[in-house]
């Protein structure tokens, strides 16, 4: 169908976008590591129970860990190999239960039996039985959202892909648009609907293009503006509609889908293939050749930085996902998960690291807040330890930590530390 | 990977502006108006303007170099003092000399003005806790200041340098001239040579607001750099053209409207000069856009208003007062997040 025009929503910043680094590089597939340590918090929710014990023989694709509760999701083996270890290691994102795996060399398989024309049940047991998150990075288990209390009316495929510096959703356009569609079918089916639109911003219109080629789904150029990959954003800007505050998309008659999401639900139900790989970018002006790769879950990001030809300057940072909302790791010593993006190493030049002065009020931060809210003053009440009022005055609920008001503030103040530290705040207090 | 790496919450890239280059770029659009009015008022609006920067400068460093503990310290390595000083300079205080300088007239004594930049600098500004910290403008308030102190509106010199361009227009001393006093009953309109409103030619005022043209240029530069909102000083303007327009026909000419008064009462005084510069101060307006609203149309009523009440130039006086209302507007005017639906209050059963 031929692509349409998207609308604009307020606020957004525009960061250069650095996909230049990385765009050219065709998606490969990193030789598997001889050791993967798989996370059992993969997805939102409680963590995955482990059901594997130390010793055992693991196929890759094998269930390692049972969801624990209806949003949680299955963890399964990345490598065949034997589990030497299950313990707890405090990394970037907190204390997590780690499944360590030494590959046996046998390279062996245990896939799901392949679906050929699947009814929208059997859709459903599938997503569920992969093990399938949104790879878009909140890592929400997709059969959760696929399952509606509310009827919908459209399917949204996300690949706006508007972080910096990632271009791994573009790559998987650009390379498999035949699978992506695929998969958004498979979905949409599931959900009952026939509608599907595929979002993708103005800088790619290669991919807008291959998109174009199908008569059921129908493109959308969206505006280059960060962020026009949220949830709430994306749905406003392709059917006008607006996700009200602790409302879910289906309440407003949509389902939005990352394309990564889309691709693996096509691995699923045509290949039987749990979720176990994912499409990532190694990019930044310190790896030597950024590459967008395909990674198998709980790889060692020191064996993709090798891969990559390791450091060309010493990095400033390396970030593991997008550099607005990635998470800023401080060894090699981590592990990827589903929701990992990217691994981005950062040269002195890129990254930021200016000292805060003091708060202007110039108010930038609530101009570009695609939410609408007021983050100075969030970090005005949280600073004075009063987060009732930084809650009130900052409307803080609503935050989707976009971090474009951090992006955007002359004066370099940490808005989204003071964000999180209000919400956890009120976490704790209930 | 070494120790050199570095780890905190995202976003990991952020912009290149900073405040000091917000400074820097509010710094350059008030040259032109510095410029005209060396052009217009000669050596003297020079040595005002030097006079007015340096000394709000001086103060800030002496300030800095005296305030908190370990006076003796600093003493022993002051050269180490001035560096870290000159690291977290941001400009601030350059802009508030300039605008201090450009609001008095060309007649004011260059003590004056160094014991308003001290006054501004040194009582309104760190004394409060430094930049973003400051209650009022301290620009204004330095001006007012001086207003009340040493009477400075009744020496307002008139551009010398140049005559008027339309020979009829009349000089009106005062501090600028104003719109509201202009309309004379016989013939309003001739009297005032609107072209020599708005380029400051033989017109009586202050260093920075008699040439409009200068203004508009500092308003165009700021509006494209995106320092201040194109719309903000548009919207003060129009609204207080509007009420003083009304204002000035309903009470002078007898219930008639004459929309040739209408730009007179703008291109008047340092009406443009507030609004471009002044109002739209980071620090002392509000933080919202629906705030920002409120106080430019309530700033600009009020304006208008008092103006018409007092005869005299208020801008300074209107800014402090709107100044003041700030946190309150910040507290109530708040928008509503994206999404944000009404909820019903329902009437509990009993």
């Amino acid at each position: 169908m031929k692509a349409v025009k998207g609308k604009y929503y307020f606020g957004g910043v525009h960061p250069h976008d650095m996909k230049n680094i990385a765009k050219d590089a065709a998606l490969e597939v990193l030789p598997d590591a001889e050791a993967v340590a798989i996370s059992t918090s993969q997805s939102l929710g409680k963590p995955a129970l482990p059901v594997v014990e130390v010793g055992a023989e693991v196929k890759a694709g094998q269930v390692i860990a049972k969801a624990d509760g209806l949003i949680s999701s299955d963890v399964f083996a990345s490598i065949s190999g034997t589990v030497t270890e299950i313990k707890e290691v405090v990394g970037a994102n907190g204390a997590e239960k780690y499944i360590f795996i030494k590959a046996n060399g046998k390279n062996e398989t245990s896939f799901l039996p392949p679906l050929s024309d699947p009814s929208a049940e059997e859709i459903k047991d599938r997503i569920k039985d992969a093990g399938i998150v949104g790879l878009g990075g909140a890592g929400f288990p997709t059969a959760v959202k696929v399952a509606p209390k509310t009827p919908v009316e459209a399917l949204i495929v996300n690949g706006a892909e508007c972080e910096p510096y990632l271009t791994c959703d573009y790559r998987l356009m650009l390379e498999k648009a035949e699978e992506i569609a695929k998969g958004a079918r498979y979905i949409a089916k599931a959900l009952g609907v026939t509608k599907i639109i595929i979002g993708i911003e103005a800088n790619k219109p290669d991919c807008i293009a291959e998109f174009e080629k199908f008569d059921d789904i129908q493109p959308v150029i969206l505006k280059k503006q960060y962020p026009m990959g949220g949830e709430k954003q994306l749905i406003y800007v392709t059917t006008g509609r607006k996700v009200g505050i602790g409302k879910l998309p289906a309440d407003v008659g949509v389902v939005v889908q990352n394309v990564a999401t889309c691709y693996a639900v096509y691995e699923a139900v045509e290949n039987g293939k749990p979720l176990y790989e994912r499409v990532l970018t190694v990019s930044g002006k310190a790896v030597s050749q950024p590459k967008n790769l395909w990674v198998k879950v709980g790889t060692p990001v020191k064996a993709i930085v090798d891969y990559c030809g390791g450091e060309s300057v010493t990095p400033k940072k390396v970030v593991q996902g997008g550099p607005m909302t990635g998470v800023a790791i401080a060894s090699y010593d981590e592990y990827t998960h589903k929701t990992t993006s990217g691994i981005l190493l950062m040269s002195a030049e890129e990254a930021a690291a200016d000292e805060p002065t003091p708060c202007l009020n110039c108010g930038k931060c609530a101009d570009v807040c695609p939410m609408h809210l007021m983050p100075m003053n969030t970090a005005f009440y949280a600073s004075a330890g009063d987060f009732d009022a930084a809650a009130k005055y900052g409307q803080t609920a609503a935050c989707i930590e976009c971090g474009a008001c951090e992006y955007i503030c002359p004066a370099k103040r940490p808005l989204i530390q003071a964000i999180r530290k209000t919400k956890a705040a009120l976490r704790n207090k209930k | 990977m070494d120790n050199s790496i570095v780890i905190s919450t995202p976003p990991h890239v952020k912009s290149k502006r900073t405040t000091r280059g917000i400074m820097i770029d509010v710094a350059i659009a008030l040259l032109p108006c510095a410029i005209a009015g060396c052009v217009f008022f000669g050596w003297r609006a020079l040595i005002v303007i030097l006079t007015g920067v340096l000394s709000c400068v001086a103060t800030e460093f002496v300030y800095y170099f005296i305030a908190n503990k370990g006076f003796s310290n600093k003493c022993r390595d002051a050269k180490q003092v001035c560096v870290r000083w000159l690291k977290q300079f941001d400009f601030t205080s350059v802009v508030t000399g300039l605008i201090l300088a450009l609001i008095l007239p060309s007649s004011t004594k260059w003590y004056m003005v160094l014991i308003g930049g001290i006054f501004s600098i040194a009582v309104v500004k760190m004394f409060f806790g430094g930049t973003g910290k400051n209650l009022v403008n301290p620009a204004a308030a330095g001006r007012v200041f001086m207003f009340l102190s040493f009477s400075i509106v009744t020496s307002c010199a008139i551009a010398s340098q140049f005559g008027p361009i339309v020979d009829s227009s009349v000089v009106i001393s005062g501090a600028t001239n104003l719109g509201g006093l202009l309309p004379s009953k016989s013939d309003p309109v001739s009297n005032l040579a609107l072209l020599d409103l708005f380029l400051g030619t033989g017109v009586a005022g202050c260093i920075g607001e008699t040439c409009k043209l200068a203004i508009l240029v500092g308003y165009i530069y700021l509006a494209v750099r995106k320092v201040i909102k194109w719309y903000q000083p548009l919207l003060f303007i129009a609204v207080f053209g509007l009420v003083a327009w009304l204002m000035g026909g309903f009470f002078y000419d007898k219930y008639t409207l004459d929309i040739n008064l209408f730009l007179p009462n703008i291109l008047s005084g340092g009406v443009l000069f507030g609004a471009v510069f002044m109002f739209t101060d980071y620090v002392t307006s509000p933080k919202g856009t629906y705030g920002q609203l409120v106080y430019y149309v309530a700033g600009a009523i009020l304006l208008a208003v008092l103006r018409y009440l007092t005869k005299i130039e208020v801008a300074s006086f209107v800014i402090l007062l709107m100044n003041l209302f700030v946190p309150l507007i910040d507290k109530y005017v708040i928008g509503r997040p994206f999404g944000y639906k009404k909820v019903k209050k329902q009437k509990e059963d009993k």
